[in-house]
């Protein structure tokens, strides 16, 4: 007798449980693709258990979800104001089955090496995002779901795996957002609830952990009353304050000591500039068969490659990632320099390139705060309250800005030593433009 | 617009909130933005889109971020229920003007006005203008000309807001685009 459930192993969530149909989607070639893409690019470079790829995340991100919505969704977790945009019990199964097949596609548009190949790497306009848009729209998946039992609607998988952040011509329902939420959320996001449990394991740091299990119990859908709205959004019971902090804390922590560890920040540069030299005209591409064609695998190859020969393409990139000859790290911003003038480590690196040569010095910034958005609680009386100011760890959380100017290391040293006698003047001495115009006239309604 | 002249451009906006008795809370600043790139274009190049509490840009919301960590603005708790607000940080307005004062001279009549009709609004009032603007003048709303079209669909994005309001909404939103016409 064919089975109708299948199961993964799995290192965080012991067991991942999937449906036949979901079997399916997880054998399309767009989801196989994900077993040879890097969760975290070069990041095994510096962690070296830091191997995992981006097919376990998916899966996690699908157990999750899945979680998630039989929480929210049970009867006794329902207030009054959730009831006017909940569908009726028939459709809730269908719902939840676009849920978890969204999960797993919500990274099927990652390039190789996920995000360190991102910037500059594809044609203006375009990001992982809407290359996981393209591929869901491609016939081989949106007939795959056509062929599901149920049919699934591609657009519902698209809504919920994109999230409104990126899909920003289409009209989402209330209920659509509301499950997007679960996905890609800023706040209680499952995917981000994933990648920190896992990032950490595979890395070997306990920063990232946090628990789970309380987390995903007390999750609600609430109103926004102290906005002074009925606006819904995915929000906790009081009782998960505690592990929603733990959640957020294990974020900054994460990001602090992993993400943006500044030899793995100068191994994603070293791999934009090889990929810069060895792509046709520098750019990835972004059909849907072009893109399924390149995994870490081949760049991998190339890096290897290129990095045996005495020229040619990407060689120096690559020979700096193979013999981790990377630039090293000569300043990193400084609340005391930043204090002064916040353009300080750009105007630093900028002063370092005129002097020393621009190929000698990168500059790596990271300005996505990370500041905690807003989320609602409801307290044990009933009244739903913001659960940002509910909390006096989370009240207290410092934004996340840092960055990174990193030189060749043959001329590290004399770069130490010229800024310790010259950055306190490069920084003092600076002014900033004021070329630019900012006043035009109002703005017309449209077809006036 | 650089990083910097849009900083000046912000703590700008801030100061004339907080001087109009403004909340100046996130999304006051966020939908008062929205009216000065949406309405007076002036040039900071965020990108808006319909989300939380009407227009939302994440790019602003990284600005705000990194300006509280560049010690320009900073964030103050409120006493339950109500959310943190900003206020400039000490010197900042000093440093902001040294450094991009013509910037700040030149939005100067634009961050005026927003303040003007903005600055005593409360966070549901904001998010009705806002969405009513957005209807107007985004292309992607497809929201149609007439009062009655754009309030249907503003409820249709946003179900919790009830059609008279949303209709308040638009009329109001009318009138300020006139005021800021003539002003131009």
């Amino acid at each position: 007798m064919a089975k109708h459930e299948h199961e993964f192993r799995d290192p965080i969530h012991v067991f991942i449980r999937v449906s036949s149909d979901e079997r399916r989607v997880i054998d399309s070639r767009a989801f196989q693709r994900l077993r040879h893409i890097h969760q975290l690019a070069l990041t095994y470079l510096v962690y070296p258990g830091a191997t995992h790829r981006r097919f376990e995340h998916s899966l996690g991100v699908m157990e999750l979800a899945g979680r998630v919505f039989d929480v929210v969704t049970h009867p006794a977790n329902i207030v009054e104001a959730v009831r006017q945009v909940l569908p009726d019990s028939g459709s809730l199964a269908y719902w939840r089955k676009v849920l978890r097949i969204a999960a797993l596609m919500h990274d099927i548009g990652h390039l190789p090496f996920s995000h360190a190949a991102e910037a500059d790497l594809l044609p203006k306009g375009w990001n992982h995002e809407r290359l996981t848009e393209k591929l869901i729209d491609d016939v081989e998946l949106s007939g795959l779901f056509g062929k599901l039992t149920p049919p699934v609607k591609k657009d519902d998988v698209k809504k919920l795996a994109v999230g409104r952040k990126h899909l920003k011509k289409i009209t989402f329902s209330a209920w659509d957002e509301l499950l997007s939420e679960i996905i890609t959320g800023d706040v209680f996001g499952v995917d981000r609830m994933d990648y920190l449990l896992r990032d950490a394991y595979h890395c070997g740091v306990a920063y990232g952990r946090f628990d789970h299990y309380r987390l995903v119990d007390c999750l609600r859908i609430l109103p926004k009353h102290y906005a002074g709205t009925d606006e819904l959004a995915l929000g906790i019971d009081e009782g998960g304050l505690h592990s929603a902090e733990a959640l957020l804390l294990a974020r900054y922590f994460m990001f602090t000591q992993v993400y943006l560890h500044p030899v793995r920040r100068i191994y994603d540069i070293h791999l934009q500039d090889f990929l810069k030299d060895w792509l046709t005209k520098g750019k990835f591409e972004t059909t849907a068969a072009g893109h399924l064609k390149f995994t870490d695998n081949e760049v991998t190859a190339a890096i290897r490659a290129a990095a045996g020969k005495r020229k040619g393409k990407g060689v120096d990139a690559a020979r700096r990632i193979v013999t981790r000859e990377h630039f090293k790290l000569c300043y990193s911003r400084h609340p005391e320099d930043v204090k002064v003038q916040p353009e300080a480590a750009n105007i630093i690196c900028s002063a370092i390139a005129k002097k020393y040569g621009k190929d000698k010095v990168r500059f790596a910034p990271y300005d996505k705060s990370g500041k905690v958005s807003a989320f609602p609680m409801l307290s044990s009386n009933g009244d739903v309250v913001n659960g940002l100011e509910a909390s006096e760890v989370l009240t207290q959380f410092p934004p996340t800005i840092l960055e990174h100017v990193f030189v060749a290391p043959e001329i590290h040293d004399a770069v130490v030593k010229w800024l310790k006698k010259e950055k306190n003047k490069l920084i003092a001495n600076s002014t900033s433009n004021k070329n630019a115009s900012n006043k035009k006239k109002p703005a017309k309604k449209k077809g006036a | 617009m650089k990083r910097i002249q849009r900083a000046a451009v912000l703590a700008s906006l801030l100061k004339h909130l907080e001087e109009k008795g403004s909340w100046c809370g996130e999304t006051h600043m966020q939908k008062a933005t929205y009216f000065l790139q949406g309405l007076l274009e002036v040039p900071l190049g965020y990108d808006f889109i319909l989300y939380k509490h009407g227009p939302f840009s994440f790019d602003l919301s990284d600005e705000l971020g990194r300006l509280e960590a560049d010690y320009l603005i900073e964030e103050v708790s409120q006493p339950r229920p109500y959310g943190p607000s900003y206020r400039l940080a000490d010197d900042a307005w000093k440093k902001l003007t040294h450094w991009e004062g013509q910037t700040i001279a030149r939005a100067e009549g634009s961050i005026g006005f927003v303040a003007d009709h903005l600055g005593d609004k409360n966070v549901s009032e904001l998010e009705r203008l806002a969405t009513a603007l957005y209807a107007t003048i985004d292309d992607r709303a497809g929201a149609g000309n007439t009062v009655d079209a754009r309030a249907k669909w503003i409820v249709g994005v946003k179900p919790h807001i009830a059609l008279a309001q949303a209709r308040d909404a638009v009329r109001e939103v009318d009138s300020i685009m006139e005021a800021a016409n003539q002003m131009a």
